[in-house]
Order: C-alpha cells, then structure tokens, then sequence
C-alpha cells in the first residue's frame, strides 16, 4: 500500500500539458479544469475545433485522439496529456484538400460550416474502420455530430463519395506496389 | 385621417413592376448552375473566422448572471464578494449601466399595437428564467463564471404567467405593470362575406391547434465582442449575426455614438436562421461594458444561455373555422391567432413576426372567397420570441393543413383530391388576404410530388401493410412562401415598412471585380452565387468576381439576410448596378477601339468588336484605363467603372409541396419517418445545388419542430429543456433520406425572375410529418392532431384516446 | 458553461486511488472517462472538489474470459464493442452498449463509468441486472464482491463507498440453453431511454424457460427487475409467455412521468417492449 506521502497530491494548480497535435509536439498550461477544446481552441490557437455546445451532445468539438473520434467540450486537457491528437488543420495537405474534403465541397456537405471540422474528423475516423460504409452505417456513425444546416443530405453523400475516392486511391497505391 | 390599417397596406405604390435587367437571363452561363461553393476551402480546412475565433489583446470575458425565476422581484444585489475574486474586474448592473446606455423601444407601427419601453438590462424585476440580471467581466470566462456564483441576490418571487390564454383575462397577473395589461396588439381583418359564407354553407368545420415553442438553435451560439477605443470614441464590434448594419443602426442611438463611428463585423456565422437577425441585449451591453471598463470584452454565449435565454419562436394557439360546400369546395376561413409571446417584444421584430404573417397566409393556396382573421400578442414570463425560418407561417401552416386533413377525413375526400380541387390556378393570383402571388405551379408541384412518390400505388401498399398490422401514413403538404422581404412582402404580412438594399459593382484597376451587399452570407452560399449573378450581368468570368457582404465598414449599406431575401433583392441589385457598370466597361472599350458601343461584346471578361475577332481588349487592360488611362478614357464621362444601386422587389411567392412518409409502431409509438419527397418552385434558380441544400436543411428543421424539438416550461415557469439533452435537434438516424425536385416558374415580377427560398421546408415539412401520422393512425377512429411536437408518448395518447372512445 | 475549479490527481494505482478516496472523503469524485460528469461539471450541478482520474491505471482496461468473463472497469465501451471475446460471452453487452451515446462519447466513455454512474434510464445497469452480474469494488481495505441486485441504490448513488472504486465487472458463465433480448424506446437514437428492458433466459431441451431475468430501465429510480413476470415465463415457451409476461410488467411498475412521456407511456411500453423482447428472444442464442 502506498501511503499518502508517497501519492501524487491533489492540486488545482495549473500544469504544462504535452500533447502531438497532427504529428507535432506542442504544450501549454492548463488549470485542471481547462476543458479540451478551449486548450486547442484558446491556449494553442488551432480555432478550427469548434464548441457548440459543450455538454457533449452535438460533436462540433469532436477531434481524434490517438485515433479514436472524441468530443473535446467533455475531456479536461489535463486528461489529454501525452496523447496524440488530430483536429481539422491537419487535414490538408499544404494547401491540396484531403479526398474527404473535396467530397464535402463536391456533394454540398456543409453550408455554415462549424459543424464541418468535426464531422471532417468523424467521417475519415469512420472510414478507416469501415472504408466502404451503407447510408445506415454512415448514419448510425454519425449521429452524434449534428448539422443544423444541411439535413445531413449533402452530409451522407459526401462520406459516400469520400468512400470511392479513397478507395481509388487505396486500389491504385496497390496496383503501383 | 381613418382608414383602418389593413387597407392602407398594400397600396402598390412602391412595387417596381419593370424588370431593368431584363436581359441577363439571355446571356447567362453561371445562373443556374451547380457552380461549387467557393467559401468551403476556409471551412473544410478550419480557417473559418467565426466571432469565437477572435481574439483581442487585453480582453476580457464576459459572463452574465441570468434569472433561476420566471418572475422575481429583485430586492438587493450584492457584489462584493464576487469583486473580491481573484481575476475578476468588474460586476455591471442596471445601474452602472443607466448613465451609458439607453433603452429599447419596441414597437410595429400599427395603432392596434403597443410600445414597450424598457432598459436593456433590467436588475430590478426578473421576467424570464435566463434574463440577464448583472455581467460579470474576468480574465478567463472560467473566473467570470466563478464570480457569477459569487454574486449575492435577494429575489422574491411573484407569481408567473404561463397560460397565455389565462394572460389575456382582465384579472390576470400583469408581466409588465407599465402596460396595464398583457396583451401587446390585437389586430382584426376582415375581408368578403364571412359571415355569409358560414351561414349558407353545407359544412361548418372547427379546430384548436397548440403548436409547439421551438428555436433556430444554430449550431454556433451568438458571440459578441465589443473594442470601444476611449481615445479615438470609436467602437468596433464582432457579432454571430445576419444583420450587421441594422446592429449598428439600432444600437448605436443606445449607446450614444454616431454609426459613422461604429463598425459591425460579422465574418462568419455558425447559422443563423432568423434567431441572428434580431438586435439581442447583450449586443448592446456588451459594448457598453467595454465603454465602462475600457477593455476590448468578449462574451461567448453557451447552450444553456442559447436555449433558455436567446429567443424563441413560433408558439402559438390558432383556433380555426373553415365554411365548406357540399362537394368538399372551400368558401371562406376564420382564424384567430394567439401568439405565445415572452416577457417582451423581441427587437425589432416583436412576437407579431409569427402571428400576423400565420394569419396573413390563412388562404395559402386556396382559393376561398372570404377570410377573417384576429390576432392576439399575449406576454408571458417566458423567453422573448421573435423570427425563426418560415416564422408564423409554419405554425399557421401546420394548423391549416392538418386540419384540411380533419376535413377531408370527414368529409371521406382523399387528402391530395381535396386539395387539387381548391387550388389556385398556376397563374398569378391575388389571395383573399391580397397577398400578389406572382405565378407558380401550386397544383402542379402537388401533382408532381404525387408521382414522385408513386401515390396511387403507396395507398394500395398502405392497405396491404395494414392487413399485416403495419401502420404506413402519408401527409400532404403544399405550400407557398412569401419571400425576398422588402417593403411589399413586408406589408403584405402586416408591417407597414418602407426600406431597401442595395449593392456596390466595381472593377478593381487590375479588371477583377468587388462585389458588396449588406445582405449577410452566413451559410447561404452568396459568395458563390451572388458572384454567379454579377458574372453574368457583366459577361465577366466567375472567378474574377469577389463578393463582400459581412463587415458594415467594407460593404454597401443593407438591412442583412432574413426572411429569404438576399437572392431577389441583392441579387436584384447587383443586377442593375452590374448592368450600368457593364455599359460603362461597353462605353470606355468601344473609345479605345475606335467603335461604337453598339458594336462591342462583352463576355468571358473580354471586350470584343463584334464581326472583328482580333479586336478586342481584357477586363485587366479595361480595369487599368479606368483608373490611369489618362486621355484614353471617354472625355466627359466619369472615369470609375462603379455603380450602387438599391432595389425594393415587388412581392414574390415561391411554392411547392412536401410529402412525409411515416410507419408508426402502434405499441411504442415510434415513429418511423421514413422519407421525404418535395418538388418545390422558386422561379430562376440561381444554383441547383444550393436550392436542394437548403430546401433539405429547412426540411430538417420542419422535422424537428413537428416530432423532437420543444421549449418546454412547467406550469410553475420553470425552463425544462435547458440542455440538448432535453432540447432534442434532430440527426442522421432521425432525418431520412429526401428527395427534391423543382418546377421553375419565373416570376414576372423580380428581377431576373428570381424568387426567394429556404423557409418553405420549415414552414410545410412539419404539417406533411404530423399528417402522416394521421394518416397512419386513421384506422383506428376519427384522428385529430391538435399539437406540436408529436413523440411517441403523444402518438400512445392518440392511439388510447381512439380506442377509447370506440 | 464552465466548469468550477476543482483539485486533480492521476492516479497510479488502485490502492492509491482508493486512498486518496479516503481521504478527500466525499469531496471527490473518481474521473474515469467523464462523459457523464464533466457535463454535470460544466454546468455547474456537480462541483467536486477533488477528482481522482483513474483512467491511467495499468490493468483496469483489461478484459478476460477465464470461465467468468472480468471486464475492467476503464475498459472503454468503444474496446467492449469491439471486442470478440465479450460478443461470444456476453451478446447483449455490445448490443446494449451501441446505444448508449455516440460513437464520439464511447470512444471515452468506460464501462465502469456507466454502471458506476447509475443513471436508471441508461442502458447497462439493466443489462447488468438481467446478466446477474457481479460488481467488484476496491476500498483501502481490499477488495469486495457487490451482487448487481445490491448495487443500485437510487438515481445516480450506487453501494460503493466513498472511499471504494469500481474496479471490474464479472459475469458467470452460462449454465444452460441461454438466450437473449434487449428493445428500447428513445426519442432518438443514442438518447437515454423512455424505457428499456433487457432479458435474459434459459431454455430446457423443448425450449422451455427454466430460469428468465427481466430487467427495465427507466421506469424507477434504479433499474429493476419484475420477478412476478419472470416466474411466470417458467415452464412455457418463451412465445408462449411473453404476452402474459407483458402484462405483468405494465400491471406492476410504477414508473415516473417527465415531459418526454408520461407515467401511463411508459407504463404501457414497458410491457409492449417486454412482450416483444420475449418473442424475439428465442432468435437470439448466446450466453445471457
């Protein structure tokens, strides 16, 4: 057993918080009450990560960490320590739209536009688990990302258009090696 | 001088009946395509710069206390405690306030209609659960918060009033003492022989209809930053709004400051639908603590904030009688609108923004020969409502069309029948209410949705289901929307108002061209298709265009996006400003070729002499010999390719129908919604694609008012949908899948042809989604739907309410 | 909508959870995924003092299959979905769990958490409750056992102590022809229920029901089992009882009513969805 001494204490102090943030190392300073998306948003200023709602219903926060789609507004950044995090300005390429991209501005995906960094990070999350999704998987997937603008119409075509692009450039990539 | 107001609306003086731009459509190569949006590249890659986004130097964070009551005295505020905190700077009331700070005088000017006077921030008595009571600025909206709690109050509570029915009775407790009573206009109109008509006609119907109080809810909440520059007496201000420049018109008294002074930046905006065009409060305390404090301050508003305490829309009780012949043929209807108003007008547009323009469209697409109306303005201690997309008229719309559907019920006529055979001509037509429809296709769209969706076979489907025990429904919704809000349409739906837009056309000395507007892009795709519209007016390429809309200082003065506007009156104006700076590019390329104007075509951005290919000149060389071509320019003829013009559309009316396809689990209630089918009319369509998007979205939103979303409050007045886990959006698993088609009829009265849209699906989507379940419902006894929303405890009430009374 | 100030610790081990537990007594709350507690935290209707983030402590992510089926109490419900060896023990669990939140609230959200949390509406205390499920708890003193039947207390308050953390969930294995159901009703997908129920059953060799568990959510202020309609299904084919099982549900509940439906809703479903989740059972072979 440990005793008290020898655990860490409990402190509301503010903490350097290090985290990956698409492929690069980057830290701040966070109280621990500092919830995620206002340390990406405010302390790192990478704005595109967007709060909506923060209670952790409607997925405009939503990032990947460590791969895995998350909500920012209900994660404190002290919990992120060490992680490794992707959020919509990592997408493109110098400028060149990633293929889930184009799709969402080919298929009329967004309109407003704050949702579309978060449903950006759902969708490529989904389609590396399930890269040729039906319309119900797409929903199902989805669903906690809300769109006030589109009727997720647009939405839903653009992640299936998506789908085809990247396996194009998954078959061609194989057809080269 | 007493005419009564409804006759002194519209008179006709101000419609513009001839088109100046007539001859644009003739040249076009960008209207009416599915030209791709050319601002998704910053929003897909996060480089939007919504009000959020910015950040100031010094700022501070602002944090308002908000009422727990729905009616409470105030009987001291104490800050000491909460000035004592660490961080943060200053604690406001109304009474630091009262020095600074004028108040809000809300009216619509009409003699049945009231005047609320009131200070914006109002410390003394509280009339809504979310009032804001006292501001708080700190270093972090964390220690804002903390010092929020830290504030002592002593309340006493009064007692609320909820029943807005209750309200209107002589005895009721008052929600504003200075009005002597809680109703804030009652309005009468009366057009042919009602009376008559229900006297002498075969069937008398009648309906009560409590639509439900729901929200525009954008995804991103509003947000204000205020800079007031002390030295300079400058103010510039950030907002999530839709209307940039009415900000600064209506604030700027308030605050004291002249609006050459003022600036209103409003880059982008998370959506808006309505809600964002309103002039909010903390629009004006915000800046005005910036001016107390000195400091640039920023207050993000959070959900709770947006749900309780932002503006809500649409509630209201409609009681509706309708005269019909033997045969199920429409003669006259009456309605009388109770509008479920908060603890006071919202600015500017008042809670009339829902009732008059429900009542104003009572005839819809039918074709009656007399209407009555009255509208009643009830305050209660609720948030203050005001405009959401399809405003009044969606819940208007729900309760007509569902109780076409009683009747048709009754009367044993199939609900498209009944319809088909009331309908309108396809051709212009002044309704009853004298509202100057400009030409549609209000029965054709209704048939052509019919087929879409294979009606005569989905009935025959519908009859084998329910031998099976499968509850398959179908609801019925043809609509028309007023649209492209301008004086006209505006007095045609009871506001009596004179105003316009304009927009600036001018070639940059390098031959691109700036176009601004004040008519704000928040979603809308104007960058894109306002851009498609100059192109074409000037015979220049799309990608020379650039279009600025959201900053007061940079753009052309206009009164904002709302109420389906922008494409007809921007687009209106950009024609005919584009149409005079065109002649000019025509004028000064025809000097400097040595050919008369006449002989000079302008297309693709190349000034050309016609039957001489060779000849000719770029937009580039064009644009630099305006500005520094010297002696080579026109002589006497001012040298500046640049024109503003302004237009005031005459009314215009889109059209369509929306068909809702349901399965309701008659042992859980559930309902299945299964698919949509719209083929919807909005004259010249200026880009398909942008038609579609926003006919599916406002879709969703008719959806969601109709089977999700509620503004609940208990009887006691206490807000029960504080977070969006009571406030339910609806999503990808409940919104299906849509399928849109059009008919273009151009109208012959707007520019271009052009008609406004993107309401119509809030406005007719929720009365096909509750026939539908109606309808899924029929065969259990004589259904009537009376309310809004409709989940599945409601549909179980339904359904023991038809076995019961079997 | 921030969150009040508050003091926190990672910690390293079980003990030294369940010390710092001790003593920050009930001023501190355990943090695992939050996707529950850091809303009530923002919106300032829980203000702990103290949060103990256990979501790093080695081995509590952990799921094992040995006879009984032990998953750790960090485990995510996104890695319980996923994982093979829960579906072949335990169908239901994934398949209850894929409604509860979003895929963006699973991700993060710990199976721990949900049952920890003990909201009545969500989804896997009554699975939990029809599994007859064990709740292992670790005090500073050890270790203890807690039967699902004694763990929820009411709305949100279980049996552990302030100074116990919820550190695994075990399942015994089947004994029989077992079978199970599990039917919700929401207002929209991922919404905590209006009403749920999970059943689980075992069959003799004619397809009779030899034992039944019933359990619902939302209809009290813990999830609870209706033992009256279990007995009932005892000696008859599962489709042969399920309607009576019904009634005896809707006859014997006292659920509450809210805004989203009302007390007879609920009352009425509950039986509907029982009937239905009966008949739909003998389909759905597995383990519990």
């Amino acid at each position: 057993m440990s005793t008290n001494d020898q655990s860490a204490a409990a402190t509301a102090e503010e903490r350097i918080v290090r985290i990956t943030v698409n492929g690069t190392a980057m830290s701040g300073i966070a109280e621990p009450r500092l919830l995620l998306h206002d340390f990406l948003r405010h302390e790192l200023e990478l704005t595109g990560t967007h709060a909506g709602c923060e209670h952790g219903v409607c997925g405009a926060c939503t990032i990947r960490l460590n791969g895995e789609v998350v909500r920012s507004c209900i994660m404190f950044a002290v919990q992120a320590d060490g992680a490794s995090i992707e959020t919509v300005e990592g997408m493109a390429n110098n400028g060149v739209l990633h293929p889930i991209q184009v799709a969402f501005q080919e298929e009329h995906g967004l309109q407003c536009g704050f949702c579309t960094p978060g449903m950006l990070m759902a969708t490529q999350t989904l389609l590396e688990e399930n890269p040729d999704p039906s319309e119900d998987e797409i929903r199902e997937y989805l669903s906690g990302n809300i769109c006030r603008c589109t009727g997720y119409v647009g939405i839903v075509a653009s992640v299936k258009s998506a789908a085809k692009k990247l396996s194009v450039i998954q078959s061609n990539a194989n057809g080269k090696a | 001088m007493s005419t009564t107001p409804t006759e002194s609306l519209n008179t006709g003086l101000n419609i513009q009946t001839m088109a100046e731009a007539d001859d644009v459509l003739g040249r076009r190569k960008y209207i009416g395509m599915s030209v791709l949006r050319t601002e998704d590249p910053v929003f897909l890659t996060g480089r939007g710069k919504y009000t959020d986004d910015v950040h100031l130097p010094g700022m501070l964070h602002a944090a308002f206390l908000r009422s727990p009551y729905p009616h409470a005295k105030i009987l001291s505020i104490d800050k000491t405690r909460a000035l004592a905190l660490d961080g943060v700077h200053a604690v406001y009331t109304e009474a630091d306030f009262e020095p600074i700070l004028g108040h809000f005088v809300t009216t619509v000017h009409r003699e049945e209609v009231l005047t609320v006077d009131r200070p914006i921030m109002d410390s003394t008595v509280a009339r809504y659960v979310g009032q804001p009571i006292a501001v708080v600025l700190a270093d972090s909206r964390y220690l804002a918060e903390d010092g929020v709690d830290l504030i002592d109050i002593q309340w006493e509570p009064l007692e609320p009033v909820m029943d807005a029915e209750k309200a209107l009775e002589p005895d009721s407790t008052l929600v504003r003492e200075d009005l002597g009573t809680n109703n804030f206009a009652h309005i009468e109109f009366q057009r042919g022989d009602t009376e008559g008509l229900f006297e002498g006609a075969a069937h008398v119907f009648s309906k009560r209809f409590h639509h439900g109080r729901f929200m525009a809810a954008p995804l991103e909440p509003r947000g204000v930053i205020a800079d007031w520059d002390v030295a300079s007496d400058e103010l510039v201000v950030w907002s999530s709004t839709q209307i940039p420049h009415l900000i600064r018109t209506f604030t700027a008294g308030p605050l004291g400051i002249a609006e050459s002074k003022m600036r209103v930046i409003a880059d982008h905006v998370g959506g808006g639908f309505g809600m964002k065009a309103h002039v909010f409060d903390e629009e004006a305390l915000i800046p005005a603590s910036s001016k107390l404090s000195g400091k640039p301050i920023k207050w993000i508003e959070d959900r709770y904030e947006n749900l309780a305490a932002s503006l809500h829309s649409k509630e209201m009780i409609i009681y509706l009688e309708a005269a019909v012949d033997k045969d199920g043929k429409f003669l006259a209807f009456k309605g009388h609108y109770i509008g479920v108003g908060g603890a006071w007008p919202a600015h500017p547009w008042t809670s009339l923004i829902d009732t008059l323009p429900a009542a104003s469209l009572l005839p819809s697409i039918y074709d009656i020969q007399a209407v009555s109306t009255q509208i009643d303005a009830p305050l209660t201690n609720r948030c203050p409502s005001g405009a959401y997309r399809g405003v009044g008229w969606t819940p208007g719309h729900v309760a007509r069309e569902t109780f076409i559907d009683d009747i048709a019920r009754e009367m044993e006529i199939d609900p498209a029948e009944i319809r088909l055979m009331n309908s309108i001509p396809d051709e212009p037509f002044v309704s009853v209410t004298g509202m100057k429809y400009d030409g549609g296709s209000y029965s054709a769209s209704l048939r052509k949705t019919l087929e879409m969706i294979d009606y005569e076979g989905l009935r025959k489907k519908q009859a084998e289901l329910l031998k099976e025990g499968r509850y398959l429904g179908i609801g019925i919704s043809p609509y028309v929307e007023p649209t492209a809000w301008g004086s006209e349409v505006a007095k045609a739906n009871g506001f009596a108002a004179e105003f316009f837009d304009a927009a600036n056309v001018t070639v940059e000395p390098d031959g691109s061209i700036t176009v601004t507007t004040g008519c704000h892009n928040h979603g809308q795709a104007h960058y894109t298709t306002l851009a498609q519209v100059a192109a074409d007016t000037l015979g220049v390429s799309f990608e020379s265009i650039r279009v600025i809309e959201n900053d007061s200082s940079q753009a052309v003065y206009g009164t904002g996006t709302y109420a389906s506007r922008t494409a007809v009156v921007a687009g209106g104006a950009i024609m005919r400003a584009g149409k005079e700076v065109r002649e000019k590019i025509i004028r000064l390329a025809a000097h400097a070729m040595e050919v008369s104007p006449e002989d000079v075509d302008l297309a693709d951005g190349i000034a050309s002499v016609k039957g001489v290919p060779d000849k000719s000149m770029t937009m580039a060389e064009l644009g630099f010999m305006s500005y520094y071509g010297g002696s080579s320019r026109v002589p006497g003829v001012e040298p500046a390719l640049t024109s503003t013009r302004s237009y005031d559309p005459p009314e215009t009316y889109s059209n369509g129908t929306i068909i809702a396809i349901v399965e309701v689990d008659v042992e859980t209630g559930f309902v299945d919604l299964q698919h949509i089918a719209c083929c919807e009319d909005c004259g010249t369509m200026l880009n398909p694609m942008v038609v579609d998007g926003q006919m599916v979205g406002a879709i969703s939103h008719g959806i969601g008012g109709a089977m999700y979303e509620d503004l609940a409050y208990a009887d006691n007045g206490q807000f029960l949908s504080a977070s969006l886990m009571d406030y339910l959006y609806p999503s990808t698993t409940e919104v299906p899948h849509m399928e849109i088609s059009h008919i273009e009829t151009p109208s012959v009265v707007t520019e271009g042809g052009i008609k406004g849209m993107g309401e119509s699906g809030n406005i007719a989507a929720g009365a096909a989604c509750i026939n539908a379940i109606a309808d899924a419902l029929s065969s259990f006894g004589k259904i009537e739907i009376n309310k809004t929303p409709i989940g599945p405890s409601d549909v179980m009430d339904l359904i023991r309410g038809l076995r019961g009374a079997k | 909508m921030k969150p009040a100030a508050f003091k926190y610790v990672r910690a390293a081990t079980v003990p030294e959870a369940a010390s710092l537990l001790a003593e920050y007594g009930d001023e501190a709350k355990v943090l695992a995924g939050g996707q529950s507690l850091i809303p009530m935290m923002s919106m300032r209707l829980a203000r702990p003092e103290v949060l103990v983030d256990i979501a790093r402590i080695p081995g509590l992510n952990e799921i094992e299959a040995n006879g009984v089926l032990t998953i750790g109490a960090t485990t995510t419900q996104s890695a319980v979905i996923r994982s093979d060896v829960v579906s072949a023990f335990a169908p239901i669990i994934g398949v209850a769990l894929g409604h509860v939140g979003h895929v963006g609230n699973r991700s993060r959200g710990t199976f721990g958490g949900t049952v920890a949390h003990a909201d009545p509406a969500s989804e896997m205390p009554a699975v939990l409750l029809a599994l007859d499920a064990e709740i292992i708890a670790t005090g500073p003193s050890g270790q203890r056992t807690i039967a699902v039947e004694d763990f929820f207390v009411t709305t949100f308050e279980t049996a552990l102590a302030d100074d116990e953390v919820l550190t695994s969930i075990r399942l015994l294995a089947p004994t029989g022809n077992a079978c199970w159901s599990f039917n919700e009703v929401a207002r929209r997908h991922g919404d905590y229920a209006l009403v749920g129920v999970a059943a689980t059953a075992e069959l003799d060799g004619a397809g009779k029901v030899t034992k039944a568990r019933i359990a619902l959510s939302g209809v009290s202020d813990t999830p609870v089992r209706v033992k009256e309609a279990e007995e009932s299904l005892i000696g008859k084919t599962l489709s042969d009882g399920a309607k009576v099982a019904g009634e005896i549900v809707s006859s014997s509940i006292d659920p509450p009513g809210d805004f989203h439906a009302t007390k007879q809703y609920r009352i009425e479903v509950a039986g509907a969805i029982v009937t239905r989740a009966l008949n739909e059972m003998a389909d759905q072979k597995g383990t519990r």
